[in-house]
């Protein structure tokens, strides 16, 4: 009977969500269910508390990527890695870059940090700017019109459904940009280094000063000779706030934290990275709550 | 002195262009459309317990199975290859790749094909020379293994090339809930290795033994996939099925028949987190070759096995360790057919990035026996093995 009950749920389910949505990150996710609501069936494949340049494209998600009929990235290189072979094993035509059903959220906006000179010897750089534009929360409106505009396309007879719940999110964000405007005020020109260049969206937004990373280069482990420079700078000019991010090892900020009397911030990136951010609103929450402690 | 007045000539022209009209050459940039280029270089050195002289005599144990030298094949310094890889779409319904192996020998096609992406219900077609998916490790380029060489059973069925032909392949995903792919491919047959497809005059009756008709060698397989947390298991079949008919070296008399073989391979790969994770992978053939010796006049039925087991566990992103056993441990021609014959191979990695690698292999291999006297003779190898990328971002299937 349970099980009878169970099948009906799942097949009412299926029916009611008419469009798949396959999404690389949390964030994107969330935002889709906000703008989608049960019209749409969300998949997420990478992880919140896992490395986003490195996700493990396991056959399963092959098979997710396969079913659906949008599949939404956040682009500028941060899935170079790890989406292409999903794309090319899903043998789903709907998907292709240059399809309706392939949207990249980073065509929206326009990245920060773009390298004036590219080279590896550099690490491992973006050519295409941060694409880390996740920790600025003024985005978002933004995305959430482009999700809504791709969803109404795709299936245009509830595409009033769509605009009015971006243009309902984008009302209710409002207020909550001017609050965290607010909370993050005092911390206006505060310097601080991170392991990753994974909060200057972020930092730039509220007026912090970046000074250093805990990795050499991007993507290159920490090496000694490097972390020591990074001690010496930071004891000659102050600097009290190391920002730490959910999946590197924090083995060399806490090294970092004891010989400078720096504090050491667990940051989250993206929803779900820690426990507390299991929302789009609940993620600026926790980076504000963190960093303002 | 003919040139020097023609460019003396022409030189005004080229000056005025260039400074009148500056954006010439950029309205037809083509720039935008260069294919994703990149270039792999792999090199070792090597140091075998026995000489590159005396390795000669040595070869993997039983019958027709050949002692190859792909990677690695000389005591002291190689240069494996220089891979240079080309991928592009083609348009809105093809993509082309090329591979291209140089080598100090020579320029060689490693695979060419095009891949469909419009087909509908899941279909995928490829065409060109290309890396069957039969198995595991058989698609993967030598850059991708955990070990810088193939297990004695690759190189024993399937050739340490692989079964790399020209085809043609049909791959279809099915709608399960779970990971399954199910793909057919048509080839030419080889050069070399199980499936070698030659005409050749039979001596006893003097009449010609002729090749089968072209594409002979066909494939199959069904592969499984499904996550429990963070591990994912893929398990596959595998059956390859092909004319063998091979003269001998004088191109009189030989072996006319037919081989399958058929692979069951087992992956289970979990992760700890980004980039730590413990994996085992193992793969079983069976060799099936039956049809006519028109030499000995006898017929011909045998069956060979071989397997190997690994295991490897990646700490961070630096570094990786691994073991692997491999062996053939039935072949029905041989005294005694069940004796295993083994290797044991252990493997430390430095990645100093994702593009560079340096590896340290070290072998113990007692599957081999002198082709002369038959006695077994215990060969140790170690290789030091450098590999490193240049170029677009190379992302690797799973």
């Amino acid at each position: 009977m349970k099980k009878i009950l169970l099948t009906l749920l799942l097949l009412n389910s299926a029916l009611l969500a008419e469009i798949n949505v396959a999404v690389s990150y949390p964030f994107i996710a969330a935002l889709t269910k906000t703008v989608g609501g049960d019209k749409v069936e969300i998949v997420t494949l990478a992880k919140g508390n896992w490395d986003p340049h490195f996700v493990v494209p396991r056959p399963s998600l092959i098979r997710q990527v396969s079913r659906a009929d949008l599949l939404i990235i956040n682009g500028g290189g941060l899935e170079i890695g790890w989406m292409p072979p999903l794309i090319r094993q899903s043998h789903n035509r709907h998907i292709q870059p240059g399809t309706k059903g392939f949207l990249d959220l980073s065509q929206f906006l326009t990245l920060i940090d773009k390298p004036t000179s590219v080279s590896r010897a550099n690490g491992d750089i973006h050519p295409e700017g941060n694409p880390h534009y996740v920790t600025d929360p003024y985005v978002m409106p933004k995305l959430a019109n482009a999700i809504a505009q791709r969803l109404s396309e795709i299936d245009p007879d509830h595409s009033t459904e769509y605009q009015n719940n971006a243009t309902t999110f984008e009302k209710k964000w409002q207020i909550n940009l001017a609050r965290w405007e607010k909370e993050m005020a005092p911390m206006k020109g505060t310097e601080l280094i991170q392991y990753h260049e994974l909060f200057n969206y972020f930092l730039k937004r509220y007026g912090l000063v970046s000074v250093g990373n805990i990795e050499p280069l991007p993507g290159i482990n920490p090496s000694s000779r490097h972390t020591l420079e990074l001690i010496k700078y930071m004891k000659a000019h102050n600097v009290k706030l190391i920002l730490q991010d959910v999946y590197h090892s924090s083995k060399t900020a806490k090294y970092i934290a004891e010989k400078t009397g720096a504090k050491e911030i667990l940051m989250p990136h993206d929803v779900d990275a820690v426990h507390e951010a299991d929302t789009l609103t609940h993620l600026y929450d926790t980076m504000i709550k963190r960093i303002t402690q | 002195m003919k040139k020097t007045v023609l460019t003396m000539a022409l030189m005004p022209l080229l000056l005025s262009a260039e400074s009148t009209y500056t954006n010439y050459s950029s309205s037809f940039n083509q720039s935008a459309f260069v294919p994703d280029v990149s270039l792999i270089i792999d090199g070792s050195y090597v140091n075998r317990s026995v000489s590159d002289d005396e390795m000669e005599n040595y070869a993997l144990a039983g019958s027709e199975l050949p002692e190859y030298n792909e990677f690695n094949a000389n005591s002291g310094l190689n240069l494996n290859y220089a891979e240079l890889s080309l991928h592009s779409d083609v348009d809105q319904a093809f993509t082309l790749d090329g591979v291209f192996h140089f080598n100090t020998e020579g320029v060689e096609i490693e695979e060419a094909y095009f891949t469909t992406t419009s087909l509908p219900w899941s279909f995928q077609l490829k065409g060109g020379k290309f890396k069957s998916s039969f198995g595991r490790l058989n698609k993967q380029h030598q850059h991708v293994w955990d070990f810088a060489d193939a297990p004695l059973v690759y190189n024993a069925f399937l050739t340490p090339e692989g079964l790399n032909h020209i085809g043609l392949q049909l791959q279809w995903l099915a709608p399960t809930p779970w990971y399954m792919m199910a793909g057919v491919e048509v080839m030419q047959s080889g050069k070399e290795g199980s499936f070698v497809n030659e005409s050749f005059t039979d001596g006893t009756s003097n009449t010609e033994v002729k090749a089968a008709t072209e594409p002979a060698l066909y494939i199959g397989y069904l592969k499984n996939s499904f996550d429990i947390r963070d591990a994912t298991i893929l398990f596959g079949l595998s059956a390859a099925h092909g004319a063998t008919k091979t003269a001998d070296d004088i191109g009189v008399d030989g072996f006319d028949g037919k081989t399958t073989v058929y692979g069951a391979d087992l992956l289970v790969k979990n992760y700890f987190d980004s980039y730590s994770y413990l994996s085992w992978q193992s793969e079983v053939l069976q060799r099936d070759t039956s049809g006519d010796n028109t030499t000995t006049l006898a017929a011909v039925d045998e069956t060979q096995r071989g397997a190997y087991s690994q295991l490897v566990y990646a700490y961070n992103q630096n570094w990786r360790t691994g073991l692997r056993f491999d062996t053939i441990f039935h072949d029905s021609q041989e005294l005694d057919p069940d004796k295993m014959r083994n290797r044991y191979t252990a493997m430390l990695e430095y990645n100093p990035s994702e593009f560079s690698r340096i590896r340290a292999q070290y072998a113990h291999n007692s599957a081999f026996t002198d082709t002369t006297t038959g006695n077994y003779k215990d060969i140790d190898t170690f290789i030091l093995e450098i590999n490193l990328a240049i170029g677009s971002h190379g992302a690797h299937s799973f």
